[in-house]
């Protein structure tokens, strides 16, 4: 079509963390890439053994006494890792601030607040657990501190959730509705009730006695669940137009992305609709399968959720599958679930920045079920990695998958 | 014995206020505590105290002020017990 335009190329010009590694991004690829474990026992009162991914959080950084007041953790990691993003892209300077948007993932909002509140014998409930507790609080409280006053909106797709605000946030710079965004999610779900809830759900990993840390296996024959952790990722986009102007650092291009409903179950993933959100990703980054060099997979590590992905994936690629190489980092730092999708596309960032592939550790006999070219050793190297993919496949059936580019 | 003093180390424990640098007869809201940290006070002194407030108006806003009502309510419920 004659002077058809193409949509502008977003790019990623910010990291911010507060993870179960830690909160420098580089240094959790480093952790990451050396196949360290964040997960440990936790509440040893509970009748079953469990295992978290838990984050060492100073929240004097960010907090005085008063400021904490009525502020759940789950916003309390938001603000953080937001502002140490914004930090890192510089991304509110000489901007008016109703042209930033902020896109915020969260699954379950301040779940803390509201176990705290119902747990109290005498039915003493703490008058701030509301706005402690509601989910939109994350980015309000990230809003307030920066006085954000453009768009500012929060993604419940539970495992989705900020992959799904990542896509939203690109579509809103691309179309020219916001300059700059920041977009990401958070997540604090490590509380005895919510863990018991999980555990009665039969997908929590079962507990590895001598080695707990390494109780989730994705895509291993012994695999037996995931372990859920705690933590907030954000990312900065923005047109590439917009970063070169004013000398922002590219980390990457998102130079893809899809998104899909199994609409078939509440928990049970489905073929179909994965490979829907896998296709329209390669198709809108105009990539092959083969051009994609690295996935870092959704991989719970369930016995279903894997086979179910290893399936999709190869549906998608076909003959080039085995020169996909695939891993879950959730095998080291948990299952963020709002945040997961945020942290995981960190790290596909930085995997692409190094040109170096993060393991998929713990998996002592790939299960033959999922044949895919597991990243089974920590440390490798892949020197020609030039696009890499991160997939998010969510209870509730929301599919959503990231391509990004190196710039 | 006014409970004045225990409520200026409740604010100072539960928020870094300085009792020194609180003036009992000045603006709670200026001293940055705001309503909804107000009304999360107010649960604390109920918890510290063991009693049930009555309704407080959002106007008041002296830690003096509070301090006269948190003083009626105990001393209403020492009254009670001698009683029984």
């Amino acid at each position: 079509m004659a002077g058809a335009v193409l949509p502008p190329k977003v790019v990623v010009t910010g990291l911010g963390l507060m993870s179960p590694h830690g909160d420098d991004p580089q240094g959790v690829f480093d952790r990451v890439m050396a196949g360290e474990s964040a997960a440990r026992p936790v509440f040893p009162e509970l009748a079953k053994p469990a295992v978290a991914a838990t984050v060492d959080f100073d929240e004097s950084r960010w907090f005085s006494k008063l400021q904490l007041a009525g502020v759940d953790r789950v916003s309390r990691l938001a603000v953080a890792a937001a502002d140490l993003a914004i930090r890192d892209a510089a991304v509110l300077d000489g901007i008016d601030p109703d042209q930033v948007g902020l896109y915020v993932g969260c699954g379950m909002g301040g779940g803390g607040s509201l176990e705290v509140a119902y747990r109290n014998p005498q039915m003493r409930v703490p008058p701030l657990t509301i706005p402690a507790f509601m989910p939109n609080a994350p980015a309000a409280h990230i809003a307030m501190r920066h006085k954000l006053t453009g768009p500012v909106l929060t993604y419940s797709v539970a495992c989705a959730s900020s992959a799904v605000a990542l896509i939203e946030a690109a579509k809103a710079v691309q179309r020219g509705e916001v300059e700059r965004a920041i977009a990401g999610g958070s997540e604090a779900l490590v509380m005895p009730g919510i863990t018991i809830a999980w555990q009665a759900m039969q997908t929590l990993a079962t507990v590895d006695a001598e080695a707990p840390a390494t109780s989730c296996r994705p895509f291993s024959a012994d695999r037996s669940g995931f372990v859920i952790g705690e933590g907030a990722a954000f990312l900065v986009l923005e047109t590439e137009a917009s970063a070169r102007a004013r000398g922002a650092r590219i980390y990457a291009e998102l130079s893809g992305w899809g998104m899909s409903c199994d609409a078939s179950h509440l928990s049970k993933p489905d073929v179909t609709g994965q490979t829907k959100a896998l296709r329209a990703a390669l198709r809108q980054a105009g990539a092959q399968p083969a051009d994609i060099g690295y996935c870092n997979a959704h991989g719970t590590a369930t016995r279903v959720g894997d086979v179910v992905e290893a399936q999709a994936l190869a549906a998608v690629w076909g003959d080039a599958l085995p020169g996909l190489k695939v891993s879950s980092t959730k095998a080291l730092h948990g299952h963020l679930v709002g945040a997961a999708g945020a942290l995981e596309a960190i790290i596909t960032v930085l995997a692409l920045q190094r040109r170096q592939l993060p393991p998929n550790m713990h998996c002592r006999q790939p299960d033959p079920e999922c044949p895919l070219t597991l990243v089974l050793q920590p440390g490798q190297a892949q020197p020609d990695l030039e696009t890499a993919m991160s997939s998010s496949f969510a209870f509730g059936g929301t599919n959503a998958v990231l391509i990004f580019r190196r710039h | 014995m006014s409970c004045l003093n225990e409520l200026q180390k409740l604010i100072q424990d539960k928020y870094d206020v300085d009792p020194t640098k609180l003036d009992v007869n000045g603006s709670l809201r200026e001293a940055g505590l705001d309503s909804l940290t107000m009304v999360e006070f107010l649960f604390a002194v109920e918890d510290h105290y063991g009693i049930t407030l009555p309704e407080i108006p959002p106007t008041m806003d002296r830690l003096a002020e509070l301090a006269v009502v948190v003083d009626g309510v105990l001393a209403e419920r020492g009254n009670g017990a001698a009683a029984a």
